[in-house]
Order: C-alpha cells, then sequence, then structure tokens
C-alpha cells in the first residue's frame, strides 16, 4: 500500500471500496458457512420427530427456566463489567 | 440480490407464517436471597442484602396469541463507600432502596414462528426506566433449527446533582438528601440542586440453536448494546490528587458479546451435561471471557439435580486506575472511576438446584387444577477476586481497603426459591 497517498485521493477511495468488498465477501462467506451449518440439519443428517424424545427433556432446553435466567443476568450486571449473551435482553439498572 | 438480503427475506416471510395455537397459560413465582460480604460501617448493618421477588404470567389470548404481564422488585440494603480511595472501607455510609419493575408482552403464535412485542417501566428514588421491545422466531422445516432476533430499547433516566457547568474536577456528588422528584413517568429536575440526566440504551440480540444429533443440541448467540448518556454512578467520588470529585466515566459504551452453549445427553445415566463459553469486548476496554460446566442429573422420576462451576475473569477499563494511583497521579486522561465493575476481577461461581415437579397424566391434573407443577431450591457461591491493575510494589497504600469487599474468599451467596404452575 502506497503510504504517501492523500486520504481524499482516488486511489484511496478504490482502496477503501476494496476494503468493503472484502468485508463483504468475508461476511457472505459468513454467513454462507452459517447457512451450511443450518442446512445440515436438514436431508439425511437430520435428526427425525422420532428421534427427538431426549431433544425434549427440561434438561436440554436452553433458558427454560426464564426466571432463573433473568435472575442469574441481574446478579452478575450487578458484579461483573460485562452483559449480554443469555437468553435474557439487556438493559438499565439503577442499582448504585 | 445479495445473499445477506435473501436471508432477511426469508426470515420475515417465516415469521408471518399462518397461525395455529400452541399457548399455555403458566404463573411463575420466585424469590431470590443475595447475601454479599461488606466491611461494616457503624450505622449500618453489615455487608450488601437485596430480596428479590419476581412474578409471571402467561395467558392464553384466543388461539393464536398470549399476553404475559410480571412485577420484580430489588429491597436493598447495606453498606456503601462514598469515596473511592485507599481506605473506602472508612468513608462507608448505610443506604437503602427499593426498586420497582413492571412489564408486560403481546406474542402472535405461528405454527412455527413468534412475534413478540413488549414493553416495560422500573422506578427507584433516582432512576427511571422505560423500555419497548421486540422479537421474532422461526424453526426452519424439520424444526432442527431456530433463529431468533430481538431489540430492545430504553429511555432511562438517572437522577443526578445540578453541577451546571462545573468542570469534571469540580463536580459534585449526590446525597440521599438531595430531592429526585418525578412524575409517573419521567423525572422533574429541582434548578440548582438536583437533574435527570438522559441515559438511552439499544440492545440487539441474534441466536441460532441446532440440534445436531438425537442427544446433542447447541446454541450460538451474538449480542450488541450501545449505550448513550449519563453512566455515571451520581453518589460516588473519588479522591483525584487533593480533591473528591463525582466519578467521570465516558457517555457512550458499545458492547458486545458472542457466546457458545451445548447442551449432551446421555441416557444410560439419565443426565446431561452443559457446557457453554462467552467472549465479551466494549469501547471503554473491559474485554473478558467466561467458561461454564455444568451437570443435570435425575434423581427420580420427579426429582432433578443440576450443578454448575463457573470461571470469569476480566481486564479492567483503560480509564481505571488502583486508588492510591488517582490519589498521587491525577486521572487517567479525561475519566476517573471507583466502580470494582470496571476493575480487573476473576470471578468463580459453584451453585446447584433441586427441581421436583409432577405432571398430570392420562388426563389427570395435578392437585385437580394443574398440567404442571414444579419447585425450585437453587443456590450459588461466588469467589471474588480483586486484581491489581497498577505496579503493586510500588502502591504504598495497597488494595485491600480500596473497596468495601469482605477480604475472604467467598464473597456472596444467592438462595432462589421458585415455583412454577402450568394450567
Amino acid at each position: 500500500m502506497d503510504r504517501n497517498t492523500p486520504v481524499g485521493s482516488p486511489s484511496s477511495s478504490r482502496r477503501r471500496r476494496h476494503q468493503t468488498r472484502t468485508s463483504l465477501h468475508r461476511w457472505g462467506a459468513g454467513l454462507l458457512l452459517l447457512a451450511a451449518l443450518v442446512l445440515g440439519g436438514c436431508g439425511r443428517h437430520a435428526v427425525r420427530a422420532t428421534e427427538k424424545e431426549y431433544l425434549a427433556d427440561q434438561t436440554m432446553i436452553f433458558d427454560e427456566d426464564g426466571q432463573e435466567t433473568a435472575a442469574d443476568e441481574h446478579v452478575l450486571s450487578n458484579r461483573e463489567g460485562s452483559s449480554g449473551g443469555r437468553g435474557s435482553g439487556g438493559g438499565g439498572c439503577g442499582c448504585n | 440480490m445479495q445473499l445477506s438480503r435473501l436471508l432477511w427475506a426469508a426470515l420475515a416471510g417465516a415469521v408471518m407464517w399462518p397461525a395455529l395455537a400452541r399457548a399455555n397459560d403458566r404463573v411463575d413465582f420466585s424469590t431470590t436471597w443475595y447475601q454479599e460480604k461488606r466491611e461494616a460501617c457503624a450505622d449500618c448493618q453489615q455487608g450488601l442484602t437485596v430480596i428479590h421477588p419476581q412474578f409471571d404470567a402467561e395467558i392464553d389470548v384466543g388461539e393464536s396469541a398470549a399476553f404475559r404481564f410480571g412485577y420484580s422488585a430489588d429491597v436493598v440494603t447495606g453498606a456503601t463507600a462514598s469515596v473511592y480511595s485507599v481506605d473506602a472501607i472508612s468513608t462507608a455510609t448505610p443506604f437503602d432502596d427499593i426498586r420497582h419493575d413492571g412489564r408486560l408482552s403481546l406474542s402472535l403464535l405461528g405454527k412455527r414462528s413468534t412475534l413478540t412485542a413488549s414493553g416495560s417501566v422500573a422506578t427507584e428514588r433516582d432512576y427511571l426506566s422505560i423500555a419497548v421491545g421486540a422479537a421474532a422466531s422461526v424453526d426452519l422445516p424439520g424444526r432442527n433449527s431456530t433463529f431468533a432476533l430481538s431489540y430492545n430499547h430504553n429511555f432511562d433516566e438517572v437522577c443526578d446533582r445540578d453541577n451546571a457547568m462545573a468542570t469534571p474536577l469540580e463536580r459534585r456528588a449526590l446525597t440521599g438528601a438531595d430531592p429526585c422528584e418525578k412524575n409517573i413517568l419521567r423525572g422533574e429536575d429541582t434548578p440548582g440542586t438536583t437533574a435527570w440526566r438522559e441515559l438511552t440504551i439499544d440492545t440487539a440480540q441474534a441466536s441460532l440453536t441446532q440440534n445436531v444429533s438425537p442427544k446433542v443440541v447447541l446454541n450460538l448467540t451474538l449480542y450488541g448494546s450501545i449505550l448513550n448518556g449519563f453512566q455515571s454512578n451520581p453518589y460516588r467520588r473519588v479522591r483525584v490528587g487533593s480533591t473528591e470529585p463525582q466519578e467521570f466515566v465516558p457517555t457512550t459504551r458499545a458492547r458486545g458479546a458472542v457466546s457458545a452453549r451445548l447442551n449432551r445427553y446421555f441416557p444410560s445415566l439419565r443426565g446431561a451435561v452443559h457446557l457453554s463459553a462467552r467472549g465479551y469486548s466494549d469501547t471503554w476496554g473491559v474485554n473478558s471471557g467466561t467458561a461454564e460446566m455444568g451437570w443435570s442429573q435425575y434423581l427420580a422420576d420427579s426429582l432433578l439435580l443440576r450443578v454448575r462451576g463457573r470461571i470469569y475473569q476480566q481486564k479492567e477499563a483503560v480509564f481505571f486506575k488502583d486508588a492510591f494511583y488517582y490519589q498521587t497521579e491525577s486521572s487517567a486522561g479525561a475519566y476517573f472511576t471507583g466502580d470494582r465493575e470496571l476493575g480487573a476481577l476473576r470471578h468463580f461461581i459453584v451453585g446447584g438446584k433441586l427441581t421436583m415437579f409432577k405432571v398430570g397424566e392420562d388426563g389427570a391434573q395435578v392437585w385437580s387444577v394443574f398440567d404442571r407443577l414444579e419447585l425450585n431450591l437453587k443456590t450459588d457461591l461466588f469467589f471474588l477476586s480483586e486484581l491489581p491493575v497498577n505496579d503493586l510494589a510500588a502502591n504504598l497504600g495497597g488494595v485491600d481497603r480500596q473497596f468495601l469487599s469482605s477480604g475472604q474468599l467467598l464473597d456472596a451467596i444467592v438462595v432462589t426459591l421458585g415455583l412454577q404452575l402450568d394450567f
């Protein structure tokens, strides 16, 4: 890359468009990979309805107890600097 | 048309699929008792106590909709340090507060999809929160993959001291005697004394739950949140040099997290293993990692035990300093904070949950009323280590008294009792 090229020059604009296309290609590849993972649940590799006995068990359901998930997130958000990534949504709290 | 647009269009179409009813009526009650050890002060009880009752109900509305409403509260009593300094314990003061939170939502239930609109209002003496949100989920054909999206917007307000045009090092902290007037939904300024500051929070989450095999299910979640507005603790002062101004943190914070969870059932053991990992990062420099492992075991047909262990570690915010260095070197740039949650932490949790449940079978109901009854007892033990972030050898004041922490390995305990009733 030419480090002496000014930011507003045509060549820097072409580099930004290239970088944007590269970023979009990466997003597209990521979505294709995600689609492949999802479609792996279809066809002859899918879990049939008659095979879902264990998947329906309460121990296998994520965030099955909504109040427990909410209470956990409530406690942890007031002890740690991070939040999110579990079933319950985020939000503000005035717990000083 | 780009691939991402095609996927968005497919998701929107699936959400609007014609409806069939599958709602259940349910009532949930729970009460959580949180007890944290803290250094005592002369006029306050030892520690920090929070009682958190919750109530939620879900009721069918017609054949393809469900209405939910709920209420929860936080009853808080304990000690807080008014000044972040080398000896914050000497500035501990008693405080108590009650926070009320009401929420309701309406869901449209499709054959393989759900669309939900929600709202909530929360209020306490010095904080008001109004939130609206929407969520959608869809099961792909075959019912092995579920996409879910949610978005939430908060219109929050924080009561603060009216510091007019004061510079950050001149700002005064709010006290419990200052009036925080408000009507039902919004705060009202008391000119010259207090002013309500806005805080908007936008949160979005996307998740995929995938049946990987007859005994394995996987969940991937992407979370993002942007906070704009007043985010300091209005009561907290920080000893910076020879002054003790109100804490001052940036007004914008962008947060993101990605998590993966996996459940695997073992039929011969009548148990399941639970694994999860999460990475978090934000624009204040707080980066963290979480790993959790749990095991669920049926002790009898109607008795279930779950145990778990969780480890968490975070790096401090870029503007966080140990108290000694705020006092001797001044702030890290424009900002200064005494919030333990923005320091470097290592956090370990162990806990267990015992569930007794009874399901009505062959047309019979439990106690002639309920389709299902479930009673839960859960407890967690919290072990916290506050890690020094600056040169400990040169820290003549030390870090042992800059927070009200107990200094013992066991930092807090949580006990929850819950009851779920399905009709």
